[in-house]
């Protein structure tokens, strides 16, 4: 296999990682984020930080790096997220920021907006795929656990699922800390990748990506998100010699699905429901 | 770092230098703050009709200002001229944005989020076609708008340019008032903004309403670009600021109009004290701390009217 493919496929492999993480906030929660990027940028400086000033092995400073994630999401959740709707969607833009700009000011520790060289090429083309394996087959086991459907009742009524006894508010708050969890190991990953990380690769911009992913791939649907994110990130790699043009199409196609299919392309169905379909006997 | 904000003139001041700095500051934060407040107003009036968070509004900004550039460097022609074809401009392209994108969406569903997704697409889309066509180079606009500096009765000094850009946006926020107030279709947004459904069953056409409304808010937004554009310089991403000005109709309440004003004061003051008095890096993370502060405080914001849900 070729360097380039085997770049594309771990690429696929970090990028399907933070999707997943904000599918489950964004698709089964009904939550709307725009500032996801600063827990990739959490997991990507914790763990560079940790493998290259204290010298610890690469894995548990990854899990680190998502743990760190999850900390900061909790202080941030349990106040915003009585916020509903696009009161939350534009303070997690202002909370996605105000992280960026402390990485890039707090010099001392991150070595500010030049950005943080010399981390070691951790992320592997087996250890990709194996982050992303063994997540993934938590994710499609969580959401349909018993907590994966008080998250998708919340989305569809909130008031009727407390009023059934669920604690949404919890819920909530549990949901933007698992998808922390995802966005700030993918972040790591991401690190390893480049061995180079900056504030500014975890801008505004990256968070709309993040959301638009999901919202290609369907809203509701976990194997969507991943296809959506393959799609992107194939289509990033095919318009390269025309990237001056990629920006553009990107925002263009983000409209017109939402002009022609809102649902995605799967829309609130997973894969494997289409291949099992004409097996099923018609009630 | 604290000097380089201030007028080279206000230093050379003879009386108290902190209170010429204070007032300096405060007249400052307040031309700022009344162009995020044209800004926020846009928005603040599309969220009350569509309920949903317009975020192609930073791109009528940017249209507007580069209408005004264009016009300027190509034509020559005078301010007024330039500054009416880039209202008129950025209020069509806003309208044509309404057309394109977000009507067929709207006809369809009520959630708003696929609305919200649409507009993210929009503002890539309008910040990118002004890559590709003016190049992502910062540019000054021509001097037509006078920076001299003015003195204050011996208090202070500041720029005819901050003057300016206060009286303009007193001025515009004063037409948007009335015509609120005063008209039919004033009367008709109003109403809109209370119950649009019930407005369109009141016989009040809905999709030319939507349309004026989108007008109205890209052509304060073109103002608001131009001013930004004086003050620091025009490029492509400028649109950006205008999450400052969401953050200030968040202050004030989603949807209020006179809640985006007081906001947006609330933020230009905030911003600018701090960059005099404590350091420029500070001013974005103050920006964002006090929108966390207003969320846990006051989550409907200052003038927003609660919703409670009907069970």
């Amino acid at each position: 296999m070729s360097g380039y493919t085997e770049g594309i496929i771990i690429l696929l492999c970090i990028n399907a990682i933070a999707a997943m993480g904000v599918s489950l906030l964004t698709g089964f929660t009904g939550i709307f984020s725009l500032g996801h990027a600063a827990y990739m940028a959490l997991g990507a400086y914790t763990t560079a930080i940790l493998t290259v000033q204290h010298g610890i092995h690469w894995l548990p400073a990854i899990l680190l790096g998502g743990v760190v994630a999850v900390a900061v999401a909790y202080f941030i959740g349990v106040p915003t997220l009585k916020l509903m709707g696009d009161y939350y969607a534009i303070a997690s833009i202002g909370l996605g920021e105000a992280i960026r700009l402390i990485l890039e000011n707090w010099q001392s520790v991150t070595r500010g907006a030049r950005g943080y060289p010399g981390i070691d090429p951790y992320t592997t083309l087996p250890v990709a795929l194996a982050f992303f394996v063994v997540l993934a087959a938590f994710m499609f086991n969580l959401i349909n656990s018993r907590f994966g459907r008080a998250c998708k009742a919340c989305r569809d009524d909130y008031i009727a699922s407390s009023l059934l006894g669920f604690h949404t508010a919890r819920i909530r708050v549990l949901s933007l800390m698992i998808s922390a969890f995802y966005c700030g190991v993918s972040g790591a990953l991401l690190g390893g990748f480049l061995s180079f990380i900056q504030p500014v690769m975890f801008d505004m911009l990256k968070s709309t990506e993040l959301t638009a992913v999901v919202v290609f791939g369907g809203l509701g649907s976990m194997s969507g998100s991943i296809l959506g994110t393959a799609v992107i990130t194939l289509v990033t790699e095919l318009f390269r010699p025309i990237s001056q043009y990629r920006m553009l199409i990107y925002g263009a196609v983000l409209v017109v699905i939402m002009v022609l299919r809102p649902e995605g392309i799967m829309g609130n169905r997973e894969f494997l429901s289409w291949v099992k379909a004409p097996f099923r006997r018609r009630a | 770092m604290r000097a380089d904000l201030r007028s080279p003139s206000s230093i050379r001041e003879r009386g108290d230098p902190s209170l010429a700095t204070l007032i300096q500051q405060v007249i400052n934060g307040l031309s700022l703050g009344s162009v995020y407040a044209l800004i926020a107003v846009g928005y603040s009036l599309v969220y009350s009709i569509l309920l949903f968070s317009n975020f192609a509004h930073g791109g009528f900004l940017v249209i507007g200002g580069y209408i005004c550039y264009g016009t300027l460097r190509a034509f020559g022609t005078g301010i007024w001229m330039s500054g009416v074809l880039a209202l008129a401009g950025a209020g069509l392209a806003a309208v044509l944005t309404e057309r394109l994108a977000y009507r067929p969406i709207r006809e369809r569903t009520n959630v708003t989020l696929y609305l919200l997704i649409a507009s993210m697409g929009m503002s890539i889309v309008i910040e990118n076609i002004f890559v590709i066509v003016a190049g992502g180079r910062f540019r000054a606009l021509p001097p037509v708008i006078p920076t001299a500096p003015v003195n204050l009765m011996g208090l202070a000094t500041t720029s005819a340019f901050d003057l300016l850009s206060l009286v303009s946006a007193v001025v515009f926020l004063g037409a948007l008032q009335l015509f609120l107030s005063k008209t039919r279709w004033g009367l008709a947004i109003r109403a809109a903004a209370y119950d649009l459904r019930t407005a369109g069953l009141m016989g009040v056409n809905v999709n030319l309403l939507i349309s004026i409304v989108f007008f109205v808010a890209g052509a304060l937004a073109a103002v608001g670009g131009i001013f930004l554009s004086v003050r620091y310089t025009l490029y492509p991403q400028l649109g950006a600021i205008t999450i400052k000005a969401f953050v200030a109709a968040v202050i004030g309440g989603l949807g209020s109009l006179p809640g985006a004003v007081v906001g947006s004061l609330i933020l230009g003051l905030a911003e600018m004290l701090t960059a005099g008095f404590i350091s420029s890096q500070m001013r974005d993370l103050v920006v964002f701390s006090l929108l966390v502060i207003t969320l846990l405080v006051k989550p409907t914001g200052l003038f927003g009217k609660s919703v409670s849900e009907k069970v």
